[in-house]
Formats: C-alpha cells, structure tokens, sequence
C-alpha cells in the first residue's frame, strides 16, 4: 500500500488548496460524507465506552456462567447469542461475558492504538524525511539507508520477536503502539524526504534561503505547508492498516493481553465458534471490516479533495477556470 | 531425585502421553462392550477385518518399548507389545484394574512387597514365531537403562536394586542387572530397594515388553520393534507420523484375553491439526467412517455443534481420566505464606466459571478433592473450603480480615499462555473475577508453553500463585499424591512437582506405610483420608477434573472407554 502511494502521492510541487476549500471538496464527495459520520460514530462510541456500558448496565469483564449453556460446551443461551434488554449484543460463549460492553471497550484498544501509533508514525517520518532532506549528504545518507533497512524489515516477525522479549512490566498497549510506529514510519519519511528535495529547488525556497532564513524556518515556513497534502493523505491511510496491525497481532495472540478486549483478540477467540455461536464472529470481524473500510474512503476522499487535478472533476471551487488538462480528463470530456 | 508419577518433564505432556498411549481399556466380554459410548455407531456384531484408521495429532515417536512413556502399556503401544501384566480392557471402573498379560496372575510378592515374581504363560510367541522367555523381559527393562534409549518413567530406575547406577546392557560387559533374575526360561524375579505394592501397575508399562537380544539395533530398534502382540509394524515412517500396522499371524491369541483384534489392518496418521481430525471424525466420509482418534478431544465449539446433532452426538464417547487441574500456592511467597490468604482464596473460587473456561460440564468436572473423583484413587469426597459452585466471597473476605488484608490484596496468578488450556489465559481470567468479588485484586501473568513449565517446576524460580495439573501413570493414590506432597520428592535441581514444599513426617510416613500395602482395595481409602489431611492445608485448591469427549467414525464398533486411559480402546475396536 505504501508504494502505490508514494507514486500516486498528490502533486508535491502544485500548492495545497487552503482549508476551506479542502472542505469542501471533501463534503462534495458523498460517499466519503458517509464513511466519515460511520468512523465519527465509532469514535464516539469509543470515547464513551463506560458511559454506553454504565448505561446497559454492563461491565466488559464479568463473568455471567447462568447465561451459557455449561453441557454444551458454553454456548450463549438464547437466540442470536443470548441477545436480550440486559445484554444488548448477547454475551460471549463460555464466560457469559457481556459483548456489547467488550465490543465498546474493544474499540478504545483497537481505535487508540491505531491512532496514536499513526501520529508517531508521522511525527518520526516528517522529522526523519525532513533532516534527509535538509540535513546534507551524510544525513541524508544514513537516514536513506536506514529507511530502506526499515522497509525492507518482514514487519510481523521482527514484531512477534520483540513482543516476546519486551519486559513484561511495560503495559500491553503501550508496547504494541510503540512496535507499530515503530515499524511504519518509513513511508512517511520517505514522501517527505522526496517532496523536500524537490521543493528545496523552488524559487521562493531559495529567496528564503538567500534572505538568511535559518533551516527550521524554512522547514515550517515553506516546506512543511506544501508537504501537507501528502503526509494528510498517506497519514489517513495509514491508521486503517494500523488497526488491521493491531487485529493480526492480537489474533497471533501477543497482542492485547486478556482480559483486556480488543477486536483482534475477539475474533481469535471467536474463530472456533464460527458455527456455533455466529454473531460472536461477526461482531468483531464486521466492526474491523466497516472501521478499515470508512478509513480507507476517507483517505481516499482527503486524497482527491487535496489533489487539485482529481479535485477539479468534483467541480468544487474552480469557478470553470481550471479546465481539465490532462489527457484522461480530456477523454472524459469527449466521453460526455 | 526424581519426580514420581505421571509427568515427567511436565505434566501436560505426561498428560498428552498418557493418553495418546493409554488408551487402551478393552471390554472383557462383548456384553459390556460400547455400554457407556457410540451407541448406535457401534451396533451390530463386532467382526474381524477391514482397516481401522488412526487421526491422530501428535506422532508416535520413539516407537520403541524402551522409550514409550505409557500409562497401562499405551494405545497404539500395546498393539504390538504384550507386557508382564497389563489394563483390563472394561468401559468404566472396571477398565482401572490390572490384569495378567504375559504373566499367569500379576504378580507374587514376598510379605513385604519388595520381592515380586512372574511366571510366563504357555505358547508365548514373536512375530517370527520364536518363543518369548523372561530372559527377553529382563533384557527388554535393562535396555531402558541405557542413556540413548531414555524416555521411559522412572520407576525401575528408583525401585529396581541397583536400579540407580546400572547404565544398560549396552555398558555392563554383559553382567546385567542382578535385581531381575531369570531362574528359567518361564519365571522372574524383581527384587526392589523399597515396598511397593503397586508393582503390579508398573508391569503395565511397555518397559516390561520382551526385546529378543539378538533383534536389538540400539536406536533403530523402533523402526521394526519385534512384536509380541496382535499387531506388527509394517511401516514407521518419520518418527511414528505414520505407522502401519498387520496382523501378527504368530500372536497367541489363546493367551490374550483383552485384546480383541479385529481389523486386519491399523493405520495411525499423526500431525494432523485438531480442528481438523474432529472435522473429518464429523464428516465421516470414505476411510475416515472406520476412523478414531487417540488423542483428539471435541473443542467447546465443535462440543456446540454436536450436541445439536443426535447422529453426531451417538458418535462421541466419553472418558473420564484420572486428572485434577488445581491452583498451586508457593507458601515461600508473601501474602500466600498466610494460611488464611490461601484459604480466602479457596472459598473465593468459582468453579462454574473454571469449567466454563475449558468447554463446560461436559468436558470437566468440579473438584474439591485433589484425588480424581474415581474410587479406583481412592476418591474420598471432601471440602474443606466450601465455596459453592460460584464462589463464597463473604467468607474469603472474613478471612482476609483476620489475615489482615481488610481492604483486599493484591496478587499475581501466573498462567501459561496456551489458549484454551487447562492452565491458559480463560481459566485465569475467570478467576481473577471470582477474586475480584472476595476484594482480591488479580495481576495476570502469562508466560510461553516452555517457560511457564520451566519456571513454575523449578525451586528457585517458583511463582507464587499459579494453575497446575497432574494426572497419574496409573489409577491409583500413590503416584498422584507422592510426587506433590512427599517433602522427599523436593527437587532442587530440576523438575519439582511438590510446588507447596509440604514437608510433614506424618505425611511422608503414611505414603511410606500405604507403599507396602499389597492389597490395593485396602490401600485406595487410606490415600483418600491422606488426601483429605494434605487438602486442608490449602497447599493447593483443586478446581477441576477434565473430561474427555471423542468422536468416532460412523462405521466404528466396540467403542470401549476405560477410567484408567478415558479414551477408546484401540485393541477392541471393530469396523466391520
């Protein structure tokens, strides 16, 4: 996903749009409108976690051995896996544990992680792409090669041996946020580092440089406004697969440590209840599925919204002026 | 020096063992065959012919008689070799006594049990039709001894005279071990450092196999064990993954009672994933209709499933193996050198939950006794710390107040991390809401497979509060309690099992006393009060006994299930 993205990254060299606009062209694209109000949903749902739970009247880790059916190996008593006024997503097999309540506490783990590993990610890739870029040969010589060891890294067992020897006093999601950044920041280091060095040429770079500007100034004055676009985009895209990390790792079962819920950790525990007790699967799998796909939509959306030649097809604030120019927008013209 | 009884480097794998190779408990007679499983499966009179396979998940490695570590001589072992004595192959209670194999009875002791003496039967023959002599079943348990064919339980080792530094016949310049002695070609003598009145149950173990002298290759013995039994090996490909056994032609029927033999052929496939076996166990399709499993319990979901389907569920047998998972205190970590903190924890348990954890009443049962609930163990019922089925949490909490700990405590309860396991993260966390409602406060600490074996049987690295099983090499009380609660049996380098360092004369002198009884019924209710005495210590809290629930294919016949292995019998078990 990093390389499609690093090719197809918006237009480094064309300026961003400014923030109004960037809304709303990202407002005129209905289908990203909606994943956007499904993700704020489910953020919300998190954040709220103990209040939704206060308010079933639940608690993600107690035990309700009444509500399973103990001969038949702990099935959910009831139909839909035990659905009911008390339980409002049934319980989970076995433990008689309520899911709604494990579901909302679920998405905090999964959610969180996935987020602050993303913003890590982007801190160490904009500052690492940044003093590649304008840091001088050396610098930019070891961050290069550093990156690209890093790229190279097979990601889930560097992450699995690092997990297995991580002291056991650093807390759980702690360490799995810290792993995940860890190991994805090069992306974002590297669209950085390429859109510095071609925006290091421009004319109005060097006029700051020759005004006696210093680098930092530079950086945020003139580089990072431009660098934007891309690092929003690839930045969006980004929590997606990190919640997906987070799910696998979890699921390998050296993730979230129980009795903790996280989505992941729910569907290894579900997969063998495929048959027996469905909903207990679909839950965590569905939420998984429609948190990764309304985030792929939105960054998809942000992307367009922030490309000015993708952005002018949304006929959104280029007052007829910017005719399509290239040739694929030129064949649609033709086309309608 | 040596951990005694079942389990031998760890207790899940003696457990796996003890299945996987016990499984042998064969009905007598056809009237009490299939009486407790596989009810309409197994209708019709069983036959002879057609060829039985074997789904099996772990491998038969190290298929030689030397280096098997059985429970009664094994499953799939004791196809091919007959021992001194062996299990009677009943359903049920009946199934956990001990029966002559190769020998006329089980065993003659002098007065105090430290001399025992066999006389072979008659026609006793090899796969190649020469006759089986004792000289062969001393030479058989003196290969045991030797370094590279280890593996086997330790017994003879610690009972045989001279039993502690003979290092096997490949070394002694062809003296052997003087405490087996041959007088003739029918009779052996066993002379013992010590009384045991359980030799009888050792006997059972394919140590006792003959090994013909001239037919030992050392290591690659186990390629092509000769045989004694009803079966030969035809083919042992990669370390017992697949084994293929035929019919011995030279097997002495006539002087095999127990095993009834019916297919002609025995395929045994190993490496299978669990998930697997039980799927194609369920689907029953082609081979796999004349398939059985030794080692293969029905998960809590697939238990779901079938429940819900009669014809499936007249496929599953039930069997009940002498095994009780506990909680284990180390009385040398604070707060739970507190008898009390101990105490409050045993009437905050909630065994409900514990047996919901691995799979629910059908696949375990609760225990508040540390002895399994057989009375071939010496089941004496008993609860010193009655917590109900789902915990007294007022009572914990009363304690807690005289131990001090008046606004709760914190403790961590070490797990292992293997999921869905007797001792994994679900039991863990079901107690650690039980204690949460007594106000303790549980940390969980989960190690890996290995570690947590490592650590929780070694003296120095030794948890404070953690899960722990044990299951027996045979039925009885002896080798359940010794190697927990004998302050002999303390290891201090290498694997401990007496993990609350109990250490009480009147304990060890009743265990040593029990030891010389010969008569087994007197002896099985006085290890139930020895149980009673220790459980009231809170040394450990008994929280479950497994159960085991295995399907059969749907052309499977003579489904027997003894208490000593809990599984089904493959030497009664027809397909035609």
């Amino acid at each position: 996903m990093s390389e499609a993205l690093l090719t197809t990254g918006a237009g480094v060299t064309t300026p961003a749009p400014g923030g109004r606009l960037f809304w709303r062209r990202l407002r005129a694209q209905r289908a990203v409108t909606a994943a956007a109000a499904v993700f704020a949903l489910l953020v919300l749902v998190a954040l709220a976690a103990p209040l939704l739970t206060a308010l079933e009247g639940q608690n993600p880790n107690a035990y309700h051995p009444a509500l399973v059916d103990s001969a038949s190996g702990g099935v959910p008593i009831g139909s839909f896996g035990g659905i009911s006024g008390e339980h409002w997503l049934g319980v989970e097999p076995q433990t008689g544990r309520d899911l709604f309540a494990r579901i909302v506490y679920g998405a905090r783990v999964s959610l969180g992680v996935a987020f602050v590993a993303t913003l890590i990610q982007v801190a160490l890739g904009v500052g690492l792409g940044l003093f590649a870029a304008l840091g001088g040969r050396w610098a930019d010589q070891i961050v290069s090669r550093v990156t690209d060891v890093a790229a190279a890294l097979p990601m889930l067992v560097i992450t699995l041996g690092l997990l297995a020897v991580a002291p056991a006093s650093i807390p759980r999601p702690v360490l799995i946020t810290l792993i995940i950044a860890g190991l994805g920041w090069f992306g974002t280091s590297k669209i950085v580092r390429a859109g510095a060095l071609s925006l290091k040429t421009l004319d109005h770079v060097s006029a700051a440089r020759l005004s006696g500007w210093g680098t930092w100034a530079i950086a945020r004055r003139e580089l990072l406004p431009a660098l934007a676009a891309p690092v929003i985009t690839y930045a969006v895209l980004l929590v997606p697969s990190n919640v997906v990390a987070e799910a696998a790792l979890s699921f390998l079962g050296v993730g979230i440590k129980p009795p903790t819920p996280s989505w992941g950790q729910m569907l290894t525990d579900a997969n063998t209840w495929y048959q027996a007790a469905p909903t207990y699967l679909l839950l965590p799998a569905g939420l998984l599925f429609i948190t990764v796909l309304s985030l792929t939509m939105i960054g998809e959306g942000v992307r367009t919204a922030l490309d000015p030649r993708a952005a002018s097809r949304l006929r959104v604030g280029t007052r007829n002026q910017n005719k399509p120019t290239g040739p694929i927008e030129s064949l649609e013209e033709k086309a309608s | 020096m040596r951990h005694t009884s079942i389990s031998s480097g760890n207790v899940a794998r003696a457990a796996a063992i003890a299945v996987v190779l016990a499984v042998g408990a064969v009905a007598c007679g056809p009237e009490d065959s299939g009486a407790k499983s596989a009810g309409s499966a197994a209708s019709g009179t069983p036959q002879k012919g057609g060829t039985l396979s074997v789904l099996n998940n772990e491998a038969q490695t190290d298929f030689d008689p030397a280096r098997l570590y059985t429970s009664g001589g094994g499953n799939v072992p004791s196809l091919v070799f007959r021992t001194l004595t062996t299990r009677k192959r009943a359903s049920g209670a009946e199934g956990t006594k001990v029966v002559p194999d190769l020998a006329t009875d089980t065993g003659r002791p002098n007065a105090d049990a430290t001399v025992w003496t066999y006389t072979l039967k008659d026609g006793l023959k090899y796969e190649d039709g020469s006759p089986i002599t004792t000289a062969d079943i001393k030479y058989g348990i003196e290969r045991s001894f030797a370094a590279e064919l280890s593996g086997g339980a330790p017994y003879l080792r610690d009972w045989l005279v001279g039993g502690a530094k003979y290092e096997g016949p490949y070394k002694d310049g062809g003296k052997g071990l003087d405490s087996i002695e041959t007088p003739d070609a029918k009779t052996i003598v066993f002379h013992l450092n010590k009384p045991e009145g359980e030799f009888p149950f050792l006997a059972t173990q394919t140590q006792f196999a003959p090994v013909p002298k001239a037919k030992d290759n050392g290591t690659k013995y186990e390629e092509h064990p000769v045989s004694s039994g009803p079966y030969k090996v035809v083919k042992n490909e990669n370390d017992g993954e697949h084994l293929v056994l035929e019919r011995n032609p030279n097997w002495s029927e006539a002087t095999d009672p127990e095993r009834k033999a019916y297919p002609d052929t025995i395929d045994v496939r190993s490496g299978l994933d669990q998930a697997v076996i039980n799927q194609r166990l369920s689907a029953s399709q082609g081979p796999d209709a004349a398939a059985v499993t030794t080692d293969t319990n029905l998960g809590p979901a697939e238990l779901a499933k079938v429940t819900s389907d009669k014809q499936l569920a007249a496929r599953v047998g039930t069997g009940h193996f002498g095994y009780t998972n506990y909680i284990a205190f180390n009385p040398n970590v604070k707060p739970l050198d507190n008898p009390k903190v101990r105490q409050a924890i045993a009437y905050a348990v909630d065994r409900t939950s514990a047996v919901n954890a691995v799979g629910g009443s059908s696949l375990a049962e609760p225990a508040t006794t540390f002895l399994p609930n057989q009375k071939a163990f010496g089941y004496t019922p008993y609860d010193p710390f009655p917590a109900g089925a789902s915990g007294n949490a007022d009572k914990a909490k009363e304690l807690l107040k005289e131990a001090g700990y008046a606004d709760g405590l914190t403790v961590t309860l070490t797990h292992s991390n293997a999921k869905g396991g007797p001792k994994g993260p679900e039991v863990a966390t079901a107690l650690q809401d039980a204690l949460k409602k007594a106000g303790i406060t549980v940390k969980l600490q989960g190690l890996e497979g290995n570690d947590y074996n490592d650590t929780v049987a070694s003296t120095k690295k030794e948890p404070g509060f953690f899960l722990r099983g044990w299951g027996a090499d045979w039925p009885s009380g002896g080798p359940f309690l010794a190697p927990i609660f004998d302050g002999r049996q303390i290891v201090q380098d290498g694997a401990n099992f007496n993990t609350g360092f109990l250490n009480d004369p009147s304990v060890n002198s009743e265990i040593d006393e029990i030891n010389k009884l010969t008569d087994l019924a007197a002896a099985a209710p006085r290890w139930g009060a020895l149980d009673k005495k220790i459980g009231e210590q809170a040394v450990v809290v008994p929280l479950f006994h497994p159960v085991y629930k295995r399907l059969v294919g749907k052309d499977v016949k003579n489904v027997v299930i003894s208490d000593w292995t809990g599984v089904l019998d493959i030497s009664q078990v027809a397909v035609k």
